[in-house]
């Protein structure tokens, strides 16, 4: 496992397995979640996610296998479970009819103990202030989307769910998103869990991602990776004058070439060693750095190229 | 337990916050006014007496009030599912049971509110403007009952009645939302029974099958019983409310069955 942190995981999916008629819409997820972890879930468009998520919320029925949060199960203890739960599910929903105070009164009466001093809080915290007691049909989207966040966060859970929550945001709404979302993770301990496809975004919010395509986990990783051991080969790229000629006196390193420019596999201290090499055959090195491949990339190579959107 | 009250706040919220409701009410307050002064003002050569206004305004005002409680319930569900809000409802730490239940409540609550506003209106208003005979004979003159009762007894009885129907339309259009999740269906489909029931009934009662003793048409309401005119003679009253009893169990059992069984997706 790359991951070994200890300590009880926040939540955890079991075998969860989702079947409509004879398809297998989710296929035995396995993921466990930790406590202050920004969770990427990342898929393309009709893998899973959003069925997988309304399973999380017993919106749906799980056909096999478990949903767990905070040790209770959502099939058999729901209003147990859902009460560290709060989300927002596709997009978010509410009463245009009410005013967005209205919104948010109407589900604070649903969980014991919170007060109006706590909705005026989180009305503060997601910057909506000014606008509270208009009609929520007056707001834009993106107003819609932090009343939203503030309905799934009214309760305090342990478990935020946002289904595509950088849908309709704009780059300004994406990063306050973004930054408000790690600061939860961080400061309030609370785990959340962001469905997305799109990898750049989830790259920059999230301490893990898993991926899963036709309803399958693919990969389970982590972004913020410790830094890379010394001795593990990488591939670097090296911007020489004459790349060419380089190469032929590499012979013997895992090498090649790349859009002009010379890349070698190898460890940090070979790194050293080949630059010292390619200087003394009396090249100019211009450039060397390692060739971080992003989540795109690596997402790309994983599911076989397959076009996400 | 409490907390129950606080979804049933909630629904009320619903319910009250929105313009088609107080259009609902307004209408309602206008259109008894309105049947009062038109018989006060209009010339005639007979003057009703307060009681017999009343009753004849309560058969058209129930219609409407049968039709406005109808709506609400019909949207109740119906609207949650086509707005999406269903989906930041349910979860919630409460069980589906419960929050229908609170639906329920709200609009029976709802036609509670109607219903008392009727009574109000078609009493205080028609006792101002008609002469008032408060003896037994009214209920048989008036109302058209071999019942010996006081005016005020029929009529409540008479309510009484009138909501036990309006309870079953209701269910009704409750349940047709919350299986359907079409609002328009149900208002349909209810509005069909309350006008076209006992039309139903009759021709099913005229064809003489033996079936038709046992169609919720004819067990709506026991106004028959109240009256002393069974729609048919073999008809008594613990059988009608039988009828309506099994009916209304049936009715009840599925909307709940598939309200807690339902996937709730797109």
């Amino acid at each position: 496992m790359e991951f070994n942190e200890t300590g009880k995981p926040v939540v955890q999916l079991k075998n969860v397995t989702k079947i409509i008629g004879k398809r297998k819409i989710i296929d035995g997820l396995s993921v466990d979640l930790q406590e202050a972890e920004v969770f990427g879930f990342i898929g393309p468009n009709g893998a899973g996610k959003t069925t997988t998520i309304r399973m999380m919320v017993g919106l749906i029925s799980i056909t096999d296998g478990d949903v767990i949060i905070r040790g209770q199960s959502i099939r058999h203890d729901f209003e147990k479970a859902i009460r560290h739960v709060g989300a927002i599910v596709e997009n978010p929903e509410m009463y245009k009819y009410l005013t967005g105070y209205q919104n948010l009164l109407h589900y604070s009466r649903m969980v014991p103990g919170i007060t109006r001093q706590r909705i005026d809080e989180v009305v503060e915290l997601i910057g909506l202030k000014a606008r509270i007691h208009d009609k929520v049909k007056t707001y834009s989207l993106g107003m819609r989307q932090r009343l939203g966040i503030a309905q799934a966060i009214l309760h305090k859970p342990s478990l935020l769910i946002l289904d595509e929550p950088t849908n309709g945001l704009d780059p300004q709404g994406i990063r306050e998103l973004r930054d408000y979302l790690r600061k939860l993770a961080k400061d309030e301990g609370i785990t959340v869990f962001v469905s997305s496809h799109l990898l750049s975004e989830m790259e920059l919010m999230c301490d893990r991602v898993v991926i899963i395509q036709n309803g399958q986990l693919i990969d389970n990783r982590s972004i913020r990776q410790t830094a890379i051991p010394d001795t593990e080969a990488q591939r670097v790229l090296f911007e020489v004058d004459r790349a060419e000629e380089a190469l032929e006196v590499l012979q013997g390193q895992t090498a090649g070439l790349y859009q002009g420019l010379l890349w070698v596999n190898a460890d940090r201290e070979e790194v050293a060693a080949i630059n010292a090499r390619l200087i003394t055959a009396g090249f100019k090195v211009y450039a060397i750095r390692v060739q971080n491949k992003s989540l795109e990339d690596q997402f790309l190579e994983m599911t076989g190229g397959e076009r996400i959107v | 337990m409490f907390n129950f009250w606080q979804l049933v706040r909630n629904e009320n919220l619903k319910i009250y916050s929105r313009i088609q409701t107080w259009f609902m009410i307004g209408f309602i307050v206008i259109l008894q006014i309105g049947l009062s002064a038109l018989l006060k003002f209009i010339p005639s050569e007979f003057e009703p007496i307060s009681w017999a206004a009343m009753f004849e305004q309560t058969y058209i005002l129930f219609f409407f009030i049968a039709i406005f409680t109808v709506v609400v319930a019909a949207n109740s569900v119906a609207n949650e599912f086509s707005s999406g809000t269903i989906k930041l409802l349910l979860i919630r730490p409460w069980s589906r049971s419960k929050i229908l239940l609170s639906k329920y409540v709200s609009i029976l609550l709802f036609g509670l509110l109607l219903g008392a506003i009727m009574f109000v209106l078609t009493l205080g208003v028609n006792l101002l403007l008609f002469p008032f005979d408060n003896s037994n004979s009214v209920v048989h003159e008036s109302f058209g009952s071999v019942r010996d009762m006081r005016p005020i007894e029929y009529i409540l009885l008479y309510y009484g009645n009138k909501f036990i129907e309006l309870v079953m339309l209701v269910t009704i259009s409750f349940m047709m939302s919350a299986v359907f999740r079409s609002s328009v269906l149900a208002i349909v489909l209810s509005l069909l029974i309350l006008t076209s029931g006992m039309g139903i009934a009759r021709i099913l009662f005229a064809l003489g099958y033996e079936w038709v003793d046992y169609v919720l048409f004819l067990h709506m309401n026991f106004v028959p019983y109240l009256d002393g005119a069974p729609r048919k003679e073999e008809f008594t009253l613990p059988f009608s409310m039988a009828v309506y009893g099994v009916y209304y169990v049936i009715f009840i059992a599925t909307t709940w069955f598939i309200f807690n069984k339902r996937d709730v997706s797109s």
